[in-house]
C-alpha cells in the first residue's frame, strides 16, 4: 500500500530494463573472462549475430510462421469449441453428468502424453500439432467457461428476465459477459499452452517448424543459433502475451480486476 | 478538567497533518490537529466520511507516519506498540488462528507460563460470552461475535490505552447497542484511556466524556463537546432523557455542517 | 463445482454411462475391426498390456523415475519461488530487480529451453529436474508475491500493537496469511511438473514415462502407448484429488474473510 515515491524512474520503462541488461552483462563477462566454457554458453554479442542472421534470412521466418498458424489454429478452435462446451455443460444439467466425466478426466492428464498418439493417428507434420494444440486449448476454456456462467448471481439473471430478456437474449447479454472475465483468464492460459504443445509436438513430430528448428540447431551445434532461435521464441510469446492483456483490458473496462491488472 | 489538573496527558496530539501523493497534487487529509486526552478519559471523534478520522487514529496507533508529533506518557511514539490497543471495523481476526488462539496471540510475548496465558483466555472468552466457541475459525463466527474476540485480544495484551477505528460499524443496529452497552462496562471497569473514531453520533455521545468534531478534508478539529452524563442509568433511561438528546443535536447539527460543507465544496471542483 | 443437482443418482448414473459408453465404443470398434489394432488397439488388449508391464517391473520403473524428477523440480521450484515471492512483495528493490526477468520468462514456453538443458546437463534426471523447476517456478512465484503483497494492513498492523517483531511477523501473519493462496499456486504447479517431466522425456529420452511411451510409438507397440497414456491420465487425476483434499482438510487455508 505505502510505495514510495523516491525512486520513480527505477519504474519508468528505461529503468525497467536495467535488470535485464545487467543480467546480460554478467551473461557477456562469465564468457568473456572464461568463467565458463563459450562452446556452452555462447556470449550475448554471438547469440545478437546469430540473431541478426536468422532475421536477415528466410528460415527462422518461415518456420515460426509455420509453428505460429499451427498454434493459432489450434488456440482458436480450442477456445471456440472450449467456450461452446463450457457453456453447454454451464446450463444443461444432462450435459453436464455426460461431460463432466470425460472434461475432469483429460483435465489432470498431461496434454503432451497424447502426442505418440496422434502420430500414430495422423503421422508427423501438421495434422499431429494441431490436434495436441486443439485439445490443450480446450480443456482450460471449458472449465474458465463453465464456472463463469455458473458463478453468474441469480440477481442478475432475475433482473434481466424482469426487463423481459428473451432466453435466447439471455446467453448474449447475461451470461457470456459475466463471464468474460474468466474466458479471457483462461484464454491466456490457453495461448500458453499453445506455445508449449505447438514447440514441443514439433520438437517430436515434424519436420518444420521452430521447435524441429531449435532441436536441429542442438544437435547440430550449432549453439549460438539455437540460443538465438530460443530468444526468438521468447520475445513472440511475450508480445503475444502482452498483446492479449491489452486486449482483455480493453474488453474488460467495467470489471473491478481492471484497476488490479497491471503486471504479471 | 481533568485535562487541566493531570500535569501530562495520556495521549498528547501536537499539530498532526498527513497528506497522501495524489494523482497530479498531494491530498491533505489532516491539517494541524492538537488533542490531549488524560487519563482515563473516552474521547471520540466524529466527522463526515473521508474527513481523515481514521487516518488520526492510525497515526495515534503508529501505522503510518505524520507531520507533527504524537505523544504517549510524554514520549513521542515511534511505530506501533503494545501500549496502545487497536480495534478496526473490519474485525482484524487472523482467519487462520482459532478464537482461544486468537486471544493467546498477544499474551504469548508477555513473559507469562502458559497455564497463566490459557488462564486469562479462558477469562476473556467468559467475559464476551463466546463460551463454547473457543475453536471456532473466524470466518465460523457472526459479525458482534468476530467484534468480541478482536476486542478481547486486544484486551488480553492489557494496554493502556484503546484506540478504536469505527469498532461498530460493519454490525446491524441491535448487535452494535448491544456491544456499546459491553464496551461501556469494561471502559467503567478497567477505566482505560480510549480514543474512539466513529461516524454514529448517538454511539459518540453514549460513549465518550469528550467529543471531537472534525471538518471535511483536510481535517481539522473544528469543535468540542463535554459530556457530562451519568453512565451508571440504564441505556432506555439514558437515551431518551432531555440531557441525553441536547447535547445529541448540538453534536448532530455540528457534523450536519461539516457535511454540508464538504458537499458543496466537492459541488463546486 | 459441486453444487446441489437435480437428483445426484441420476447424474451420478449418467457420469457413468457416459464412460462405460465411450469404452465400449472404443472395445466394439476395434473388436468389429472398424479400425486396424495399429491405430486402436481393443480396450481388452490395453488392460492386458498394462498387466503385463506392470508386472515385468517396467512401468513402475518408469513413473517412479518420472514421478521422482517431477517432485524433484517441483520441491526445488518451490523451495525458490516462495521465499523470493514474499521477499519480492516486502521489499521493493528485489521487486524491480525480478519483475521484469520474470515478466519476460512468464509467458515463454519453458520447453524450448530443453535443448540447452541437455547440452549443460547431460539427458538423464539432472536436466529434467531443472527444466521443471524452471518451468513451475513461474507460477509458484507470481502466486506468491501476489498473495504477499495483497495482505489485509489491518492484519500487520494488528500483529505490530500485539507486540510480533518484524521477523515473527514473517512466519506468524504473513506465510499464514498467504497460504492458502499460495497453496492454490502449487496445484497449478503440480499439472505443469508433470506435463514438464514427461515431454522432457519425450523430446530428450532418458528414461521415464515420456521416453518409453515415445519409443513405443516408433516401434508401433499401441497396446503400449495406451497402457502408458492411460497410466499419466490416472496418476494426473489421482494427484490432482490428492491436491483438492489437502486443501479441503484445512478449511483455515481456504482464501476469503
Amino acid at each position: 500500500m505505502q510505495r514510495s515515491d523516491r525512486h520513480s524512474y527505477l519504474w519508468s520503462p528505461i529503468g525497467r530494463i536495467i535488470p535485464l541488461v545487467v543480467v546480460g552483462l554478467i551473461w557477456q563477462a562469465a564468457g568473456t573472462f572464461r568463467l565458463v566454457d563459450p562452446s556452452f554458453l555462447p556470449s550475448p554479442v554471438r547469440v545478437a549475430y546469430a540473431i541478426a542472421d536468422l532475421l536477415t534470412g528466410r528460415e527462422i521466418r518461415d518456420n515460426l510462421l509455420v509453428t505460429l498458424s499451427r498454434a493459432a489454429i489450434g488456440l482458436a478452435l480450442g477456445s471456440m469449441a472450449g467456450v461452446w462446451l463450457g457453456l453447454m455443460m454451464a446450463r444443461s444439467e444432462v450435459f453436464r453428468a455426460y461431460a463432466a466425466p470425460i472434461v475432469g478426466g483429460t483435465y489432470s492428464l498431461p496434454k503432451s502424453a497424447l502426442i505418440p498418439l496422434f502420430i500414430l493417428w495422423f503421422g508427423i507434420g501438421t495434422v499431429t500439432t494441431v490436434c495436441a494444440v486443439f485439445l490443450a486449448c480446450l480443456l482450460p476454456m471449458v472449465v474458465n467457461t463453465f464456472q463463469g456462467v455458473r458463478s453468474t448471481p441469480r440477481v442478475l439473471i432475475w433482473g434481466a428476465e424482469a426487463f423481459g430478456t428473451p432466453p435466447k437474449g439471455m446467453l448474449w447479454r447475461v451470461f457470456l459477459p459475466h463471464a468474460l472475465p474468466d474466458i479471457f483468464a483462461g484464454l491466456r492460459v490457453a495461448l500458453g499452452f499453445s506455445f508449449v504443445l505447438a514447440i514441443s509436438s514439433e520438437m517430436v513430430a515434424s519436420t518444420n517448424g521452430i521447435g524441429k528448428l531449435i532441436f536441429m540447431y542442438g544437435e547440430n551445434g550449432a549453439y549460438d543459433y539455437m540460443f538465438a532461435a530460443i530468444a526468438c521464441v521468447v520475445v513472440v510469446a511475450f508480445l503475444a502475451d502482452r498483446l492479449l492483456l491489452i486486449a482483455t483490458d480493453k474488453c474488460l473496462r467495467w470489471h473491478e480486476s481492471s484497476a488490479r491488472r497491471e503486471l504479471a | 478538567m481533568r485535562a487541566l489538573t493531570d500535569p501530562t496527558p495520556k495521549i498528547e496530539i501536537r499539530g498532526v497533518s498527513k497528506s497522501y501523493p495524489g494523482d497530479n497534487s498531494p491530498v491533505q487529509a489532516l491539517r494541524a490537529v492538537d488533542i490531549s486526552i488524560a487519563e482515563g478519559e473516552f474521547v471520540s471523534i466524529v466527522g463526515p466520511s473521508g474527513c481523515g478520522k481514521s487516518t488520526l487514529l492510525y497515526v495515534v496507533g503508529g501505522f503510518l507516519n505524520a507531520d507533527g508529533k504524537v505523544l504517549v506518557d510524554g514520549k513521542v511514539i515511534h511505530g506501533p506498540g503494545t501500549d496502545r490497543g487497536v480495534v478496526f471495523q473490519e474485525y482484524a481476526l487472523f482467519p487462520w488462528l482459532s478464537v482461544r488462539n486468537n486471544i493467546l496471540y498477544g499474551l504469548e510475548r508477555g513473559g507469562l507460563a502458559s497455564d497463566e496465558r490459557a488462564k486469562i483466555a479462558d477469562r476473556l472468552i467468559g467475559v464476551i460470552g463466546l463460551k463454547g466457541f473457543e475453536d471456532r475459525y473466524p470466518r465460523e463466527l457472526s459479525g458482534g461475535m468476530k467484534q468480541r474476540v478482536a476486542i478481547a485480544r486486544t484486551l488480553a495484551c492489557d494496554p493502556a490505552i484503546l484506540l478504536l477505528d469505527e469498532p461498530f460499524g460493519a454490525l446491524d443496529a441491535q448487535t452494535r447497542e448491544v456491544m456499546q452497552d459491553e464496551l461501556l462496562r469494561i471502559w467503567l471497569e478497567t477505566r482505560k484511556t480510549v480514543l474512539m473514531i466513529t461516524h454514529d453520533v448517538t454511539e459518540a455521545v453514549y460513549l465518550s466524556n469528550r467529543i471531537c468534531v472534525m471538518s471535511a478534508r483536510p481535517g481539522q478539529i473544528v469543535d468540542e463537546f463535554r459530556i457530562d452524563l451519568d453512565r451508571t442509568i440504564p441505556r432506555e433511561q439514558l437515551v431518551t432523557s432531555d440531557a441525553f438528546n441536547k447535547i445529541r443535536n448540538q453534536v448532530w447539527i455540528a457534523v450536519r455542517h461539516q457535511a454540508l460543507a464538504a458537499e458543496t465544496a466537492n459541488a463546486a471542483i | 463445482m459441486m453444487e446441489k443437482v437435480a437428483s445426484k443418482r441420476g447424474l451420478q448414473l449418467r457420469s457413468l454411462i457416459s464412460v462405460l459408453t465411450i469404452v465400449a465404443v472404443w472395445e466394439a470398434a476395434a473388436r468389429a475391426g472398424l479400425a486396424s489394432p495399429l491405430f486402436l488397439p481393443a480396450f481388452t488388449k490395453v488392460l492386458g498390456e498394462w498387466w503385463s508391464v506392470c508386472a515385468d517391473g517396467s512401468l513402475p520403473g518408469d513413473l517412479f523415475t518420472s514421478l521422482f524428477r517431477a517432485a524433484a523440480g517441483l520441491l526445488l521450484a518451490t523451495s525458490i519461488g516462495v521465499p523470493l515471492g514474499i521477499a519480492m512483495a516486502r521489499n521493493r528493490l528485489l521487486h524491480w530487480m525480478f519483475d521484469p526477468v520474470i515478466a519476460l520468462a512468464f509467458p515463454s514456453p519453458k520447453i524450448a529451453f530443453l535443448p540447452i538443458f541437455i547440452l549443460w546437463f547431460g539427458i538423464y534426471s539432472i536436466s529434467k529436474i531443472l527444466l521443471v523447476a524452471f518451468a513451475c517456478v513461474f507460477p509458484i512465484l507470481i502466486g506468491t508475491f501476489a498473495a504477499a503483497s495483497a495482505l489485509n494492513r489491518v492484519w500487520i498492523w494488528s500483529a505490530y500493537s500485539l507486540g510480533t517483531s518484524n521477523f515473527a511477523l514473517l512466519f506468524r501473519i504473513v506465510l499464514p496469511a498467504a497460504w492458502p493462496r499460495i497453496f492454490a499456486a502449487l496445484r497449478v504447479a503440480l499439472p505443469v511438473s508433470l506435463i514438464t517431466t514427461f515431454t522432457a522425456e519425450m523430446v530428450g529420452g532418458g528414461g521415464g514415462m515420456g521416453a518409453t511411451l515415445m519409443y513405443s510409438q516408433r516401434f508401433f507397440e499401441s497396446p503400449t502407448v495406451f497402457a502408458y497414456i492411460l497410466t499419466m491420465l490416472a496418476v494426473g487425476l489421482l494427484l490432482d484429488f490428492i491436491m483438492l483434499r489437502i486443501q479441503q482438510a484445512f478449511p483455515a487455508w481456504s482464501p476469503g474473510q
